[in-house]
């Protein structure tokens, strides 16, 4: 039986957004932006996607008096691309066979 | 990056790799704090020795106070850089809570030895101790050898110096300085740039 690809996840953008953060503590919007070559539209309607489903902490500052957005992945977000990657490996291996 | 919410679990792989690949080398330039202090403390260590020794000048112990000069360069120094910087990875974090608390225990260790009035003869002994302990943890952590072997190398010079006077220890501590600042500091800056490069 195939685990369901989380739909949160299963989104290219969103997807990007996640591996981008897992392998960091945390990273500013506009290096997401940056690395993704999204929109800022885009990308803050999918960075919204993300916190509204506890993946991703959104924190808002000042630095230099200028706002700066920062993105950093939560328990619940690591827990869920843990189990994203988990069903992926499943669909690779069932193809393999 | 378009959001096309169709895509084969082998694209999901690429995206995930191609991410993580962006993120992995983004450590920075580190190799800095390693020239600044390496050749500071090694031009103290070496200047000591000449004015004691050679020319037995009484206040050869003045060059020391280019210490907290050493400090506020730092200071200036990284607070430019977390401007600049855009990410704060792991790897970051762990050198940082590192190299803060080395720089704590020199801090208790030269208050140690002002108010002893003796320990200083056998300072060097843990200064170079302390010298191993960061470079080599750093080494390990940044999977950098020439650190991680300089760190090491300076656990047996810490324990030969002990054998030795203060006027030699400062010849050894020279020596740990170089083997593990210096020469790794300089080799840190080679493989950041090609690194760099390699991104570009």
């Amino acid at each position: 039986m195939f685990k369901e690809l989380d739909p949160i996840l299963h989104s290219q953008l969103r997807l990007a957004v996640m591996s981008l953060l897992i392998g960091i503590k945390e990273a500013e919007f506009t290096f997401i932006r940056e690395k993704t070559n999204a929109t800022a539209g885009n990308l803050s309607v999918q960075v919204q996607k993300l916190k509204d489903a506890g993946y991703i902490e959104v924190i808002k500052q000042f630095k230099e008096n200028y706002p700066q957005t920062i993105c950093k992945i939560t328990p619940r977000g690591l827990e869920a691309f843990d189990e994203y990657v988990k069903a992926l490996q499943q669909y690779l291996q069932a193809g393999k066979e | 990056m378009e959001n096309q919410e169709r895509f084969s679990p082998e694209e999901s792989l690429s995206i995930i790799r191609n991410m993580i690949d962006k993120t992995k080398d983004t450590v920075a330039d580190d190799s800095f704090y390693f020239l600044l202090w390496g050749w500071l403390v090694f031009g103290c260590c070496v200047s000591t020795f000449v004015m004691k020794v050679w020319l037995q000048f009484p206040y050869h112990y003045y060059v020391w106070f280019l210490m907290p000069v050493g400090g506020i360069v730092s200071w200036i120094y990284g607070s430019r850089q977390a401007k600049k910087q855009r990410i704060k990875s792991y790897v970051e974090e762990s050198l940082d809570s590192l190299w803060i608390g080395v720089g704590f225990a020199f801090f208790a260790l030269v208050l140690i030895n002002m108010i002893s009035g003796e320990t200083w003869q056998k300072a060097f002994t843990y200064y170079i101790l302390l010298y191993a302990i960061g470079t080599s943890v750093t080494g390990r952590i940044l999977r950098f050898k020439p650190l991680l072997y300089g760190g090491l190398i300076n656990f047996i010079l810490a324990v030969v110096s002990i054998k030795y006077s203060y006027d030699y220890q400062l010849l050894i501590g020279a020596l740990a300085i170089l083997i593990s600042y210096i020469i790794p500091g300089h080799l840190l800056r080679i493989r950041y740039h090609q690194k760099r490069k390699s991104h570009a």
